[in-house]
């Protein structure tokens, strides 16, 4: 194998790909990148942890002559990366590689090729096809609500749950629920649901950036494939049963108020500085008059903020919340203006977001 | 067989079973009479572990010869005249059992000559033939003689134990007897061997290290409370003298592993009452080891109408009418105390004590007086600081005198010598001048090294501390949580969960729920049972949520402990609290950082910040300590300085 590559556009790749490779692994395969050279394809860069997979298409490069090599990731990409050279010229032999610059010459000691592990290809009819923008965004509104190493495996992951061209991704750690709506393109009417890992998901922010492109998903035995004309992303899914979200998104909340989403950024922020670990809670009242956010930390002090409401119905309402999780939300709001219903002190809120964007958030015990 | 009235020595048989149970109890019930005879003086003669002879001789208000006879009958006492009197019971003996209890299960001889006696008188008991008074010759007292125990009673001989076991009981019985009446002078000998001589006229403190054992002296911190009068006394009755409690407590660093070491005394007598027990053990809550027992000797002093002695044969239990008042009365001055000092424990390896032994040896000159050989260089430089001069010139050619007697002083040149022994003396003004700058007590300056991901070293005026990270933490935690929920009040700050988290459990545990509820609800746990076999979590502390801690282990455990009994979660005020500080344990416990997370120099800083802030802060909440110290006198000595 021997392909003449573009400096910059492979450090990306590397970087992309590399995300998914583990760096200390008993099963040292496992640490490199698998590299093929076709004429056809190109240079094709795959990773893999076992779980979740990569394969990506390195755009700029020539092909010499075609074969394939299974590098450490980390070294080539440290190479590639403190290189001066416009382009590198990559050339394997067995399962030496060496990269060579102008005034650099490389000898990288590999694997055979055959000992990675197969990777899960694209094949197929995808179940729906969507916008990369909008798969996005979804993500991205949700990814931030999983639990992190919680005993009911299910909620470590997203739910992606698709009823005919209805995509609703969500994400719960069991203090909050953060829940986005919309639409792809299929034929199919049934209803398919998966829990897909965050280190998926992550990949995928980073993987699917131009908005403008479309990806294919498909879902088959215990796996969800993602790709582009660039990528394929594989993931297992996470075993389990997600819990009923439906069932904790709340109907009943009469006391509606709208408020500006970059004033109860502010005021939320502002109110934060004065909890501690033991008392995280910040008190928002809601009345017609407006929204008092306040605060007490005890032998460090106190913090109200005013905030004034759009608009509020219903009755007024005191209730405590830990800022960290209303601040989550409101960063991935991407509307000027949001909603919020409430029942009472101890029942869950409701932050909305035009029809696209849910979150419910539990309360904590006011003092 | 028909129904017969039995004899008066079966019936005093009988009695015996239940008084003399062994013959340390026959010492006790001798010695209380001693006491009650008003004797300065008491001596103890045991052979063969009592089974032998017991022997004991006091200098006592005697009995008249008229009266021995009676003594020796059951029931027949000086100390009690009406039922007013067994209401109000202020000398240690009242039953008029004892005498003639031992006499009929031993060979007992009395003597005894009253002060105003020309001369004593006899009376011999063997079994049930008693023989006449006879006179003798003797000093003023009463010297009673115990021989052959069980002697007609051989179920009871052979349930004896080794004589060394037995005399071990005595043993115990004659200390217990000597703190309680520390102007009282003991003296007990075994087989002809002196093993006890406490003279007469020792302050309690003397008397209790006496007991307790020299190398405890320094460790032993004395307390005492004075009740106000009237406490406790309930009608219309005249009002009760005010209680007070005097003591001695050792520090957590010298508890012992059984309870042997904990004594209690009303009105002079010792006791064994679970509830003061407990009180005490509570004073030490979270400064000592579950597992491990204080050192310590309270004596209360009460209105005696307010306890009721007459509840068991050996008087060993007592009935409080006030028994929760008790309770605090011992506790509260006593964990004062122990609070109040500084109980960091230190360190001294045991290598270096050997080193030290050896190196005052060489320094300490033999031969030269107590001054310097006895109490140790530091001592004896403290003591040379504050001479006149013309004393510390004495002392100096004193010394010289004493090394060249030594062969050492000639040998070394005299400069180097006089360098030796000023070396000290100002290592010695440095410590003092370094004490009074950086104030008595705390860490001084910053720098702080963490070993092994567990430990963080530092210093402060007296020496070198290490820490445990793990431990303090847990008690910065503890005291954190602890303030928040009995200090101000208020409940610990709950996160409500979106669905309850559902834990397994069995019926039975379900059922604690109902009675755990309210002690879960203060800190910020809501959980409520979801059929049959599960518990639903609808809220847990955002504190330990904060930390990673799983609530469904936690409750699960939490659960498990009550269920075993560990904690109760019932409504009783004294249980809960105890209860809620258990419960406290384990979530500071798991809220806190662990042996194994490396901590940055900004949370070393706040960690040893705390430390001074907090109270309590010498041990765990478990009651490990969090801080030990090594004294530079220690390292001095390590590094033969």
């Amino acid at each position: 194998m021997k392909v003449i590559c573009d400096r910059g556009a492979l450090v990306s790749s590397l970087g992309l790909v590399g995300g998914v490779i583990a760096s200390r692994t008993p099963k040292p395969v496992l640490t490199c990148v698998k590299l093929t050279a076709s004429a056809e394809e190109g240079l094709v860069l795959e990773g893999t942890d076992t779980e979740v997979s990569v394969r990506l298409t390195t755009p700029r490069v020539e092909v010499a002559q075609g074969g394939d090599a299974l590098i450490p990731a980390d070294k080539l990409q440290q190479i590639v990366r403190e290189s001066v050279d416009a382009t590198l010229t990559l050339s394997t032999e067995q399962d030496v590689a060496r990269i060579v610059g102008k005034d650099s010459k490389f000898k990288v000691f590999g694997h055979p090729p055959t000992d990675f592990p197969a990777v899960t290809t694209f094949t197929g009819e995808a179940d729906f096809t969507i916008a990369a923008g909008e798969l996005h965004r979804m993500v991205a509104q949700t990814l931030f609500a999983t639990a992190r190493e919680n005993s009911r495996y299910a909620i470590n992951g997203v739910l992606i749950e698709r009823t005919g061209n209805k995509l609703v991704v969500v994400a719960t750690d069991g203090h909050r629920l953060a829940l986005a709506r919309g639409l792809c393109n299929t034929d199919s009417k049934e209803t398919r649901s998966a829990i897909v890992p965050t280190k998926a998901l992550n990949l995928l922010l980073k993987l699917f950036d131009d908005a403008e492109e479309t990806v294919h998903v498909r879902v088959e035995d215990n796996q969800i494939l993602f790709k582009t004309d660039q990528a394929v992303l594989g993931a297992n899914l996470v075993e389990g049963n997600f819990p009923p979200y439906g069932d904790v998104i709340p109907k009943d909340g009469d006391k509606k108020a709208t408020v500006a989403t970059d004033a109860l950024v502010s005021a939320t922020r502002r109110a934060g500085l004065l909890t501690n670990e033991e008392s995280k809670g910040v008190r928002m009242a809601f009345t017609a008059d407006g929204l008092t956010l306040s605060s007490r930390a005890p032998e460090m002090g106190e913090a109200e903020i005013a905030v004034d409401l759009v608009s509020y119905e219903g009755d007024a309402v005191d209730i405590g919340f830990n800022p960290a999780y209303v601040l989550d939300a409101l960063k991935v709001v991407d509307q000027s203006e949001v909603e919020l219903e409430l029942k009472g002190s101890n029942k869950p809120g409701v932050i909305r977001s035009g029809p696209s964007f849910l979150y419910v958030v539990m309360p904590v015990s006011l003092q | 067989m028909p129904i017969a009235r039995l004899d008066a020595h079966l019936v005093n048989q009988i009695a015996a079973g239940e008084v003399v149970e062994r013959p340390a109890s026959v010492v006790k019930e001798l010695i209380e009479n001693c006491i009650d005879a008003g004797a300065t003086r008491i001596e103890v003669v045991i052979e063969e572990g009592g089974a032998k002879l017991i022997r004991l001789a006091d200098d006592g208000c005697g009995i008249p010869e008229a009266e021995l006879p009676l003594a020796l009958t059951a029931h027949a006492t000086s100390k009690l005249a009406t039922a007013q009197d067994l209401a109000a019971i202020d000398t240690l003996g009242f039953r008029g059992e004892a005498l003639a209890s031992i006499a009929s299960v031993s060979r007992m001889k009395l003597m005894s000559r009253t002060h105003v006696a020309e001369g004593g008188a006899v009376v011999e008991q063997n079994g049930d033939e008693r023989t006449d008074v006879r006179p003798v010759a003797m000093a003023p007292g009463t010297v009673i003689e115990v021989k052959d125990l069980f002697w007609n009673v051989p179920a009871r001989r052979r349930f004896l134990r080794s004589a060394a076991a037995e005399y071990g009981q005595i043993a115990d019985t004659v200390n217990r007897a000597a703190m309680a009446n520390p102007d009282v002078g003991y003296t007990l000998s075994h087989n002809g061997r002196k093993a006890l001589n406490l003279p007469p006229g020792q302050s309690r403190r003397e008397r209790c290290v006496a007991v307790l054992g020299k190398d405890l002296d320094d460790a032993l911190l004395e307390f005492s409370f004075e009740g106000r009068a009237g406490d406790g006394t309930g009608g219309d009755e005249a009002p009760a003298e005010p209680p007070r409690v005097w003591g001695v407590a050792g520090e957590p660093s010298v508890a012992r592993a059984t309870s042997k070491f904990l004594h209690v005394y009303i009105n002079g007598r010792p006791v064994k009452d679970r509830s003061l027990n407990h009180a005490v053990k509570e004073a030490y809550r979270g400064l000592m080891a579950g597992d491990r027992h204080p050192v310590a000797a309270v004596f209360i002093q009460m209105d005696p109408r307010l306890v009721d002695v007459n509840v068991h044969p050996t008087k060993a239990e007592v009935r409080f009418r006030e028994p929760r008042m008790m309770h605090g009365l011992v506790r509260s001055p006593l964990r004062e105390r122990l609070l109040e000092s500084d109980i960091t424990p230190s360190v001294v390896p045991a290598a270096a004590t050997g080193v030290a032994g050896a190196g005052s040896g060489v320094g300490g000159a033999p031969g030269v007086g107590g001054g310097i050989g006895g109490g140790g260089a530091r001592d004896f430089v403290s003591a040379f600081e504050t001479m006149e001069p013309n004393q510390k010139g004495f002392v100096y050619e004193e010394v010289k005198r004493a090394m060249a007697a030594d062969d050492l002083f000639v040998r070394e040149s005299t400069a180097a010598s006089a360098a030796d022994l000023a070396a000290p003396l100002d290592q010695a003004d440095q410590a003092a001048a370094a004490t009074h700058t950086a104030g008595a007590s705390g860490v001084t300056g910053v720098r702080v090294l963490q070993v092994h991901d567990s430990y963080v070293i530092a210093e402060d005026v007296d020496g070198v501390l290490i820490i445990d990270q793990h431990a303090l933490h847990e008690r910065v935690m503890f005291e954190a949580i602890e303030q928040r929920i009995l200090g101000d009040g208020a409940d610990l700050e709950s996160q409500r969960m979106l669905m309850p988290l559902v834990i397994d459990a069995d019926a039975a545990r379900v059922a604690l729920l109902d009675d755990a509820g309210p002690l879960l609800g203060r800190l910020g746990i809501e959980a409520a049972a979801m059929g049959p076999s599960a518990i639903g979590v609808h809220a847990f502390p955002s504190l330990l949520l904060s930390r990673g801690v799983e609530p469904a282990g936690f409750i699960d455990g939490l659960l498990g402990r009550i269920e075993e009994g560990d904690l109760s979660g019932s409504a009783d005020a004294l249980e809960s609290e105890s209860a809620l500080h258990r419960v406290l344990d384990m979530m500071s416990c798991k809220a806190a950082v662990k042996a194994g997370d490396r901590l940055s120099d900004a949370e070393l800083a706040a960690l040893l910040k705390t430390r001074d802030e907090v109270e309590r802060s010498g041990s765990c909440p478990h009651g490990r300590p969090t801080t030990v110290r090594i004294s530079l006198r220690e390292l001095e000595k390590l590094f033969h300085r």
